[in-house]
């Protein structure tokens, strides 16, 4: 894996996080109340190509900013990606790369993560778990990150995929 | 056996990162808005606000547009809603006059006038946060505006927050709907003071010493402990009484509609020691509050 990869990774993750934490959210784009899990879908395509020590590092930044620029306590998103990278990382050799298998996978991945953080923010004393609407916040997400997954992870593979797992590049 | 050799590079650098979120987090929740949580979240604001700002600018016009298509679905249930709502509010103005009359009244008896002639400072809200689950929302002002940690953020249906970070350029605030957030109210029709606490959706009241019940739509501000008195908090949902020995709880629905927040008002230079000190009142009130005259 070379630099350029992990650096143009990096460089999406940023300016996805600036798109997530800008056009979306409350005021925003947030068709029935929730709202992608940009960042959280772009972890995912990076997580795909990249070695693990980068995966890694890329996941565990981005959620670092999300928590920089939201009202969490520091680390939860960072625990809750750096998470989904690993679990993304083990499981990307072990099974084909086929429309379904990935939509499946970005929907699990993405409840995962959104699972983790509202348990981790729990434990912290945000008292997530105790929103009425918690659920759908973890599966409104899920469901448009398969949507819009069709789109992201065809330029996550152009960008930073290599040339054996092209996956859903068109 | 027990060997390290059966961990990669990458197993321990996952631990690695796992137990520096996990500091971070304790860190930064004992640090209560202070220490290097503080200082990262600064140089990240520093970063990111004009990126965010101009993203903002450029998606404004489409938001509308697709929030349109979203709510689309809900039209139907949204009329039946306000036709019900309609016939309620007719039989409710005719007990107006009569409503308007005891309210002077009351606001004679228990004083309760806002402070007048406050700054305050009108920001634009720049980022609704990271998440879903955030309940704050980033202003587009900060401490070279006059904007400090503590101030309370309104509009013009009533009180939103209150600041809880404030830097240079930009500001972030902790919203009343957030379960961490509390201040202390007074109902505007029996004048039993009280606690409102967030819920994430709606808030929740709690009166300790109440002797009188509270009923459905009494309408709760604030009781000028933490904010200048008078500021419309919410409205209450369900009548609840308190019974020997046990606090009166009930729901309270917030009178700021916070998924529409696009400005805001933040009352600078305002301390509960003044509280006691200001003696002026707005010929007009809070938007809203008692004594509101439009």
């Amino acid at each position: 894996m070379n630099r350029r990869a992990v650096g143009l990774a990096i460089a999406l993750v940023v300016t996805t996080v600036v798109i997530q934490t800008s056009a979306f959210g409350a005021g925003r784009i947030q068709p029935f109340g929730s709202s992608p899990a940009l960042v959280l879908l772009v972890v995912i395509g990076c997580a795909r190509y990249l070695d693990a020590e980068p995966a890694l590092l890329v996941g565990f930044t981005a959620g670092l900013l999300l928590d920089l620029l939201g009202g969490s306590a520091l680390g939860l998103w960072a625990m809750s990606y750096t998470v989904v990278v690993h679990l993304t990382w083990r499981a990307r050799d072990r099974a084909d790369d086929g429309p379904l298998v990935v939509a499946t996978g970005v929907f699990l991945l993405t409840v995962l993560g959104q699972s983790l953080f509202a348990v981790a923010a729990t434990l912290f004393g945000q008292r997530i778990l105790s929103n009425p609407v918690v659920v759908r916040h973890m599966l409104l997400p899920a469901v448009y990150n398969v949507i819009l997954a069709s789109v992201v992870l065809p330029v996550v593979t152009r960008l930073i995929g290599d040339r054996r797992r092209r996956g859903w590049t068109p | 056996m027990f060997s390290f050799r059966r961990f990669d590079r990458s197993t321990f650098l996952l631990l690695g990162l796992l137990i520096i979120s996990f500091l971070l987090a304790t860190f930064d929740v004992r640090a209560e808005g202070a220490g290097i949580g503080t200082t990262m979240r600064e140089g990240a604001q520093t970063l990111f606000s004009p990126l965010q700002r101009a993203v903002s600018a450029a998606t404004r016009p489409v938001v509308g547009f697709i929030d349109g298509i979203s709510n689309i679905a809900g039209l139907r249930d949204e009329n039946e809603r306000l036709r019900a709502q309609v016939a309620e509010l007719e039989a409710k103005v005719r007990d107006i006059a009569a409503t308007e009359a005891r309210l002077a009244e009351l606001e004679k008896l228990n004083d309760l006038e806002v402070p007048g002639d406050l700054p305050a400072v009108s920001a634009r809200i720049a980022s609704p946060g990271s998440s879903d689950f955030d309940q704050i929302r980033w202003i587009e002002k900060g401490t070279n505006d006059g904007i400090s940690v503590g101030d309370a953020v309104i509009d013009e249906n009533g009180l939103v927050g209150r600041i809880d970070l404030a830097f240079e350029d930009s500001a972030r605030v902790r919203l009343l709907t957030d379960p961490r957030f509390g201040v202390g109210v007074r109902d505007t029709s029996t004048n039993e003071t009280g606690i409102v606490e967030g819920q994430t959706t709606e808030l929740s009241l709690k009166m300790f010493q109440a002797e009188d019940p509270v009923a459905a739509g009494d309408l709760l501000v604030t009781s000028g402990s933490r904010f200048p008195q008078g500021i419309p908090v919410g409205l209450v949902i369900e009548t609840a009484s308190s019974e020997a020995g046990f606090a009166l709880i009930t729901r309270v629905e917030p009178l700021v509609e916070m998924s529409q927040l696009d400005f805001v008002k933040v009352i600078v230079g305002w301390s509960p020691l003044d509280a006691g000190a200001l003696d002026e009142v707005p010929a007009e009130g809070f938007p809203g509050g008692p004594g509101f005259i439009p």
